[in-house]
């Protein structure tokens, strides 16, 4: 029964909102979404006090070290996503709260799952459940062409990964004769020629799930016109969801047989990285900006992920806390300035400094903490991830990255110079609502205690990611 | 060993100054300047008296510390000085003291300036002490980030205009701009620590030791091969801090654009701080390495030499041609290094000492008469000398010491390097060494003339001399020039107990 404490909680959380919703009456049924963060936030209370349970429905649901670490960091980070996105303006929103936090919910069911789930089906159905609501969520404003543009982007590239995913996972079931996964895992260093091309090809569908190039296309079209809390959210919670299951497929079980993965996620973290960061350093619009500097996050995680060990997992692991504050709270930023300003343009950051001292400092950490600069988290989460390469004698990799984190330093400094530097083109505060506010300075908390004091964090990685191989 | 840890006081004690300006001096601009004259005043007493009780007889590291931080992965804090440390410590906090002093006059949001400044320093501080490789690295990244804004914010912009056929392509990225100068600077110095991170995550993982110390790695050994382009990555990254040509670029529009205290910071000691790190971590740690390589360091100092030296003849801007005497100077540094003989790598730390003091005495002149005169263009100016009787005097003997006249600490720095590079293996070397030296005379002399004794200018009226504060950087730095040019065995004698146990490492069978 504990076992599914958290995905019943979110269940009865989705129905709590939904009957919530049908009591409303008004226009504005904002406080929806404050039901909504405050069920969330009581159940990431109780995914700290949950503990692992043996595995469920013969060994196709686990709830062990890993599934929970998952869960916790979803959880938080769908806490502040949807604190961030309590105050968003516009009547259509204010009307349609409800279905947004229905839709968010539902989607965290789905990545709830995703981190337990040890079987084929099981594992594809939460990834659906994660992906659906997300593809509606994209186009929520769906009276604006590019929100359209946007969510049926991310809709056909998203099926379209199902579907190869679903192949790959068709020519496993075929080898293995089997869709459990533990039995999988064994077969595999048997090398069965159809087994390993099953995996390489669902690996593509999961490419895209992650959005590593060169399956990102869907990125900053589709961040550029969501509303920027839910693409906050949308950053992280389903590309740490994604990574969780790379583990759970390509590592958990599999032993001597992981050295498979490592030329296709090194070449893939290669690529990733080079274009992401290179692709990022034209943008003037900060949400392209950000959505491409995560893409080439997603090839840092993928150095970890291509040491192919417990090390480099948990480092993952780690990075992912430290994407979710850094990231999110960059997206939470921007979207106070854009709020404010009514531009998501980079000049609307133009001294920031000296107009909202304390926006600008939070900014500034957000963008260390994604630059990898001591003393924030992603410093750490950088290190520890290059660490995990270079002990697994990837040494070329880690250069090419560090080398490459010099690149996405260049972007983000010029954003650092607009707020600090160049003078404000308007003069007062920027408008700032107390929930968003509250978001921002827990993913600053966030950043600067990871920063500060990594280590009960790298050690709780380091736990959850050894019994995988 | 003390039980006091000297040594972290003297690594924080500024940065505990920068937490007191930001959160008690607000608006109170005598209250931020003296919080930071005290932090870094009681480094300066610190690092002094710690010079003095240094036993020169034990050698070795001493007033040693440590503190497990992340046992698991072998990290911990550990402090450590031995006679090269001491004497770069110590040149820190003279020049972060005349560097407080120096920039006394700083209007604009001071507050901000002497906290990032003083953050500053703890990183250079914290690198010439840390003894674990990676808090050396922490350090390092501390020392190098706050000057992207430091630069940007309180930098200048140069005046000459670009010229030639290139012209287009300056005004397109900006070069000159204090902008351009603080990227450029920025992402060099972090390209460069791409290299370093590399080079100590791959000593860590191949020597098995599962500690990031200095010392562990230091007893365990590596192969040929490895040690090769270790040294090779570690002689990429800490040389493009050290200006090694040819990526020695960002080093002079750095140094220009800066704000004076920031460029008798970075000229003055984090350029050493990249040739230190040449000498404890490639030299210290990957002995093979290093003798198989010095060949090319040697060569490429040489190129410095010469090249900078030729560079700093051609600049029109007073700042652009101390900073290009500065990649020059860091050629006689690395020279020394290279040499690998006891005279040579004397020469090189003392060469370190004596040309931090002297850039960090030029670039506070420079500052001062920028902003009495409000230009930097060399062939604008003229006579000063006239009205300012304190600086031209300060900058003569900073002259002097730059191109190596005896009785001051710069020729004692070259004829020690000098006499290195004609018993190594590559005699050669000395000849573009000594080169480089009649090239600094000719354009040390020529600007000298210039600037303050020919005749009057027409462009300036009402200049003055220095005032009150601003003497404090000009007296005690000229007087360090002089001191140490007088009795270099002040600082050869505890330069040498490093040295030596060094040497016998590379050049043991």
């Amino acid at each position: 029964m504990t076992a599914f404490a958290l995905e019943l909680g979110v269940g009865l959380l989705l129905l709590v909102v939904f009957f919530a919703n049908l009591a409303a009456r008004g226009e504005d049924r904002r406080w929806v979404g404050g039901v909504a963060a405050a069920g969330v936030l009581v159940l990431t209370g109780v995914s700290l006090i949950v503990s692992p349970a043996p595995p469920a429905f013969g060994g196709m649901f686990v709830q062990d070290g890993l599934a929970l670490f998952a869960k916790r960091l979803f959880l938080a980070a769908t806490f502040i996503g949807l604190l961030g996105g309590l105050a968003l303006p516009g009547a259509v929103f204010a009307r349609r709260a409800a279905e947004y936090h229905l839709l968010v919910l539902g989607s965290l069911l789905g990545m709830l799952v995703l981190a337990s789930a040890r079987d084929l089906i099981l594992l594809f159905v939460a990834f659906e459940l994660m992906s659906i609501p997300l593809y509606v969520l994209s186009g929520f404003a769906k009276r604006e062409d590019v929100a359209v543009e946007a969510a049926l982007k991310f809709f056909l590239v998203g099926s379209v990964s199902s579907a190869v995913m679903a192949y790959g996972l068709s020519f496993v079931y075929g080898a293995a004769k089997t869709t459990s996964l533990a039995v999988v895992a064994r077969a595999l260093p048997g090398g069965d020629p159809l087994l390993v091309l099953g995996l390489l090809t669902a690996f593509t569908g999961f490419g895209f799930k992650i959005a590593a190039f060169p399956f990102h296309m869907w990125v900053p079209d589709t961040y550029e016109a969501a509303p920027t809390p839910f693409v906050a959210w949308l950053s992280v919670a389903p590309k740490a969801a994604g990574f969780v299951a790379l583990f759970r497929v390509y590592f958990e079980g599999v032993g001597s047989a992981v050295a498979l993965w490592v030329p296709v996620a090194a070449l893939l973290a290669t690529l990733t990285i080079v274009a992401g960061n290179l692709m990022a350093l034209p943008q003037q619009n900060a949400k392209r900006l950000l959505a491409y500097s995560g893409i080439a996050h997603i090839g840092y995680m993928l150095v970890g992920f291509a040491a192919a060990s417990a090390s480099g997992t948990a480092m993952v692991l780690f990075y992912l806390v430290a994407y979710v504050f850094g990231n999110m709270g960059a997206f939470l930023v921007v979207d106070a300035v854009a709020r404010s300003e009514g531009s998501e343009n980079l000049m609307a950051f133009r001294g920031l400094a000296q107009r909202s001292p304390l926006l600008a400092l939070a900014m500034l950490l957000f963008l260390l903490s994604l630059g990898g600069i001591p003393f924030v988290a992603g410093f750490w989460a950088k290190l520890y991830v290059f660490w995990a390469a270079a002990a697994a004698g990837l040494y070329w990799l880690v250069l090419l990255g560090a080398i490459l984190t010099v690149v996405a330093l260049f972007y983000y400094l010029l954003v650092a110079k607009r707020m600090y530097i160049e003078p404000p083109a308007v003069t007062g505060r920027v408008r700032l609502e107390r929930t968003l506010a509250l978001a921002v300075l827990l993913c600053v908390l966030g950043v600067v205690i990871l920063g500060v004091y990594p280590n009960p964090v790298v050690m709780a990685a380091l736990r959850v990611a050894a019994p995988l191989f | 060993m003390t039980a006091i840890p000297l040594l972290s006081l003297i690594t924080w004690s500024p940065f505990v100054g920068a937490l007191l300006i930001m959160f008690t001096a607000r608006h109170r601009p005598l209250a931020v300047r003296l919080i930071a004259a005290a932090t870094t005043g009681i480094s300066t007493v610190l690092s002094l008296w710690i010079y003095m009780a240094y036993d020169r007889e034990g050698a070795g590291f001493q007033f040693y510390e440590k503190l497990p931080l992340v046992p698991a992965l072998g990290i911990s804090y550990e402090l450590g000085a031995d006679g090269i440390s001491l004497v770069l410590v110590l040149l820190t906090s003279i020049i972060i003291f005349s560097g407080v002093f120096a920039s006394w006059t700083i209007a604009v949001r001071s507050q901000e300036f002497y906290a990032l400044l003083l953050t500053l320093v703890t990183g250079v501080f914290g690198v010439f002490v840390a003894l674990d490789l990676f808090v050396f690295f922490l350090f390092y990244e501390l020392a190098v980030l706050p000057m992207y804004l430091l630069i940007g914010i309180w930098g200048s912009t140069g005046e000459i205009r670009p010229r030639g056929i290139f012209a287009w392509a300056y005004r397109e990225t900006g070069v000159g701009t204090k902008e351009y100068a603080a990227m450029k600077l920025t992402l060099y110095l972090l390209f460069g620590s791409a290299f370093i991170l590399v080079g100590i995550f791959a000593l860590y993982v191949v020597s098995g030791a599962s500690s990031f110390s200095f010392l562990d790695l230091e007893a365990a050994t590596f192969d040929r091969g490895l040690q090769r382009w270790v040294f090779l990555a570690f002689y990429i990254g800490f040389g493009i801090l050290a200006g090694i040509w040819p990526l020695h670029t960002w080093s002079p529009d750095g140094h220009a654009s800066a704000p004076t205290a920031v460029s008798m910071l970075h000229a003055g000691v984090l350029m050493k701080l990249g040739a230190y790190g040449v000498v404890r971590l490639g030299m210290g740690l990957l002995p093979d390495g290093a003798r198989d390589l010095v060949w090319l360091v040697g060569t490429i100092a040489c190129i410095n030499i010469v090249y900078g030296a030729l560079s700093a003849m051609a600049q029109t801007d007073l700042k652009y041609v101390i900073a290009y005497s500065s990649v020059s100077h860091m050629g006689i540094v690395m020279l020394g290094a290279a040499t690998l003989t006891e005279a040579g790598l004397n020469g090189s730390v003392f060469q370190m000492f004596a040309h931090g003091i002297m850039t960090g005495l030029f670039f506070a002149l420079v500052g001062l008469v920028y902003e009495k005169a409000h230009s930097r263009d060399i062939g604008k100016m003229g006579g000063f000398g006239r009205a300012m009787p304190g600086i031209a005097t300060a900058f003569t003997v900073g002259g002097l010491s730059s191109l190596g006249l005896p009785a001051t600490a710069g020729f004692v720095a070259e004829l020690l390097t000098f006499l290195g590079s004609w018993r190594s293996a590559h005699p050669w070397w000395l000849l573009p060494a000594v080169a480089g030296t009649f090239l600094t005379a000719v354009y040390v002399l020529r600007v000298a003339k210039q600037i303050f004794w020919g005749p009057p200018s027409p462009h300036f009226h009402h200049l003055e001399d220095a005032r009150g504060p601003e003497w404090v950087a000009l007296v005690v730095l000229v007087a360090v020039l002089v001191v140490f040019g007088m009795v270099p065995a002040l600082a050869i004698a505890t330069i040498d107990t490093a040295t030596v146990g060094l040497l016998a490492r590379i050049l043991a069978p």
